[in-house]
């Protein structure tokens, strides 16, 4: 999933991509490559999604990243292709077509 | 009469020889002959008495009534045959054997004596041990022919009594079905005096019910033509004044040495086993209704079960496909972005798109299901969710050129109802309309406000509604290919669509939802073509 999600937002040209199958690396590998924006899945195996984003959110160096849920909990039919907000953060509903995947997060960037 | 044969032999005894010594009358006009028969019959055991002519003779036989007569024939004043004949006149005496003596040994005199009356003759001079052997035997006749008549009294008597006491009616008939006989039981039962009914032909009285005429259709016929028993287990009897209840009968045919003489109907009042079957007969529907209602609860409590862990499946092997699926759109997306000239490729990447769009619609389809548990009730115009859902699928409407009649009733008002949940109701049965269409067709829409008028129609355990309660009723009719087996609609993956155009999931959540509604929904085909939808709502 990570690897294939890496090399469609490369393939646009516009973004560098680092992937990682672990919440519990995700806080260090944030500080060494200090992204602008933090693709989440909820459920992974050791930390889930929502503990990773509590700890960036903790992190005075890391606070201002963006955050994306990028998850199977959540249904087409609660949120929209694009995305949207869901008690203040931002889901997308897993399977995403890459242009829904790339919009949402033009829009997070430019917010 | 059982009883009368067992009796004890003291009893026997008395009853074959009750009047012994027998009394013996004795007449002559000759003192010796008198005398000799005197000596020879002494002895014997008889109360003997004598007479020396008529007149004596019938004085005596008046008073003592005597078992037996023997009587000279030729005696000055009133002559034997002049006795005998006057005897027999006499009611005391008439019982009285006769046995003529006479000298005068030939035909005549024997033939004569027979018809006046005698039962036998002994010649002058006699011989004392004929004497005795012809009165023993005489006697003996007398006695038997007495117990005889006894017996014949007694029977006669047993039988008004049994008649009497019996609660069944009976009708006894000669060989022209003519009523002979009837037992207060009949006269009760038939509520016709005993002359209404004797001498008249049964069948023209037209008691009873099957069948009025002495036909061959009549069943007594067969009785009385035929000689064979008929029997009628429910038959129905006709009253003087016209009231009716059920009867059964028994006709049997009656003979006399071996020639038919009539017959016996016997027949008895059913009509409280009439009843009383009638009643096994309701409460036998009533259970049969009963085990009716058990079985289809029983049935929805499986499909429940089965519906529920088909839930609860179908949320975790969504979540493990979404997965993977999520890779392949990527990919495809990915792969979709790399100009390529060959046409081969973009075909391929086309329908690798749509093959994800289906899985994914799949996958959505299972959650849905597994997810409708609570609703978020707001009060809400049904018209409007109606509306609303029909606005979503005007395109396919129009792309599968398909007539719309809408026919939303007015004043309906607000319902509670979850209108997104509701929607998609509307949106899944509409498409099912569509697509079971195809090509061409009327797709109609009513709602209308009405009241459960009927208890079948306020759901089969009637817990959703009960009779007399307001509703809104919302049906949705297509003419399309119909559906090949009702009861299956509503389980999970049963489709009429071709393999692609549908997961077989959409009424089982439609169901689901409606249920959470506390309503009803019903879908079968319709006489004319097509399906016709009928969701229940209820008004609060």
């Amino acid at each position: 999933m990570t690897r294939m999600l890496k090399r469609s937002l490369e393939a646009t040209g516009n973004y560098e991509v680092q992937a990682l199958n672990h919440g519990a690396r995700a806080l260090e590998v944030c500080r060494t490559f200090m992204p602008d924006l933090v693709l989440l899945d909820v459920m992974m195996p050791d930390m889930d999604g929502g503990e990773v984003a509590a700890a960036l959110s903790d992190d005075s160096e890391l606070n201002a990243v963006k955050i994306v849920f990028l998850t199977a909990i959540v249904t087409k039919d609660e949120v929209p292709p694009t995305g949207a907000d869901i008690s203040g953060r931002t889901f997308l509903a897993k399977p995403v077509k890459t242009a829904d995947l790339v919009a949402c997060i033009e829009a997070q960037l430019h917010s | 009469m059982l009883h009368r044969v067992i009796d004890s032999t003291a009893a026997r005894t008395a009853a074959v020889y009750p009047d012994r010594p027998e009394r013996v009358l004795l007449v002559d006009d000759n003192a010796t002959n008198l005398q000799v028969l005197y000596q020879t019959l002494s002895g014997g055991g008889y109360r003997l008495s004598v007479a020396r002519n008529g007149r004596q003779a019938l004085e005596i036989a008046q008073k003592s009534e005597p078992a037996l007569i023997l009587l000279d024939i030729m005696m000055p004043g009133i002559d034997g045959f002049e006795i005998c004949r006057r005897l027999k006149q006499d009611p005391r005496t008439r019982d009285s054997a006769v046995i003529f003596l006479s000298a005068l040994d030939d035909t005549d005199n024997k033939v004569k004596g027979m018809q006046l009356g005698a039962v036998d003759y002994i010649a002058k001079p006699f011989d004392p041990n004929e004497v005795i052997a012809r009165v023993e035997t005489h006697l003996k006749i007398q006695r038997l022919e007495a117990q005889l008549a006894r017996r014949n009294r007694q029977l006669e008597a047993d039988n008004q009594h049994i008649l009497a006491a019996m609660n069944e009616g009976i009708f006894g008939l000669d060989i022209d079905g003519t009523v002979v006989f009837v037992n207060p039981a009949a006269v009760r039962m038939t509520g016709c005096s005993e002359q209404d009914l004797l001498g008249k032909p049964l069948h023209a009285l037209g008691l009873f019910g099957d069948s009025g005429v002495l036909e061959t259709a009549y069943p007594l016929y067969s009785c009385l033509k035929e000689r064979r028993i008929c029997h009628n287990e429910d038959s129905e009897l006709v009253r003087m004044d016209g009231t009716r209840f059920a009867v059964e009968y028994n006709c049997s045919p009656m003979f006399e040495d071996r020639t038919p003489s009539g017959a016996v109907v016997v027949f008895k009042d059913i009509s409280e086993r009439k009843q009383a079957e009638r009643r096994l007969q309701r409460a036998y529907t009533e259970l049969e209704k009963a085990h009716r209602e058990l079985r289809d609860a029983h049935m929805r409590l499986i499909q429940a079960a089965k519906l529920e862990s088909v839930g609860r499946l179908a949320a975790g092997v969504a979540h493990e496909v979404k997965n993977p699926l999520a890779v392949i759109q990527l990919g495809v997306d990915f792969l979709a972005g790399i100009e390529s000239n060959d046409s081969v490729v973009s075909e391929v990447i086309r329908d690798m798109e749509e093959a994800v769009e289906r899985a994914d619609s799949v996958v959505k389809g299972l959650l849905d299901f597994s997810r409708e548990s609570t609703l978020t009730l707001r009060p809400g115009d049904i018209n409007q969710v109606i509306d609303h859902a029909l606005h979503l699928v005007d395109h396919e409407l129009t792309r599968h050129n398909i007539r719309l009649e809408k026919q939303l009733g007015e004043g309906i008002g607000t319902i509670d109802l979850d209108r997104n949940k509701l929607q998609q109701v509307f949106i899944n049965v509409f498409m099912n309309a569509i697509q079971a269409m195809g090509r061409e067709g009327v797709l109609t829409v009513k709602s209308r406000m009405e009241r459960i008028d009927k208890p079948d129609r306020a759901g089969l355990d009637g817990e959703h509604f009960s009779v007399g309660e307001p509703v809104v009723q919302v049906e949705v009719l297509d003419t399309g290919c119909g559906i090949e087996d009702e009861s299956m609609v509503f389980d999970p993956f049963y489709t009429t669509k071709p393999t692609g155009q549908g997961t077989g999931l959409g009424l089982s959540v439609t169901r689901k939802i409606i249920d959470l509604h506390k309503g009803m929904i019903d879908i079968r085909n319709r006489k004319e073509g097509g399906v016709a939808v009928r969701i229940t709502l209820k008004m609060g």
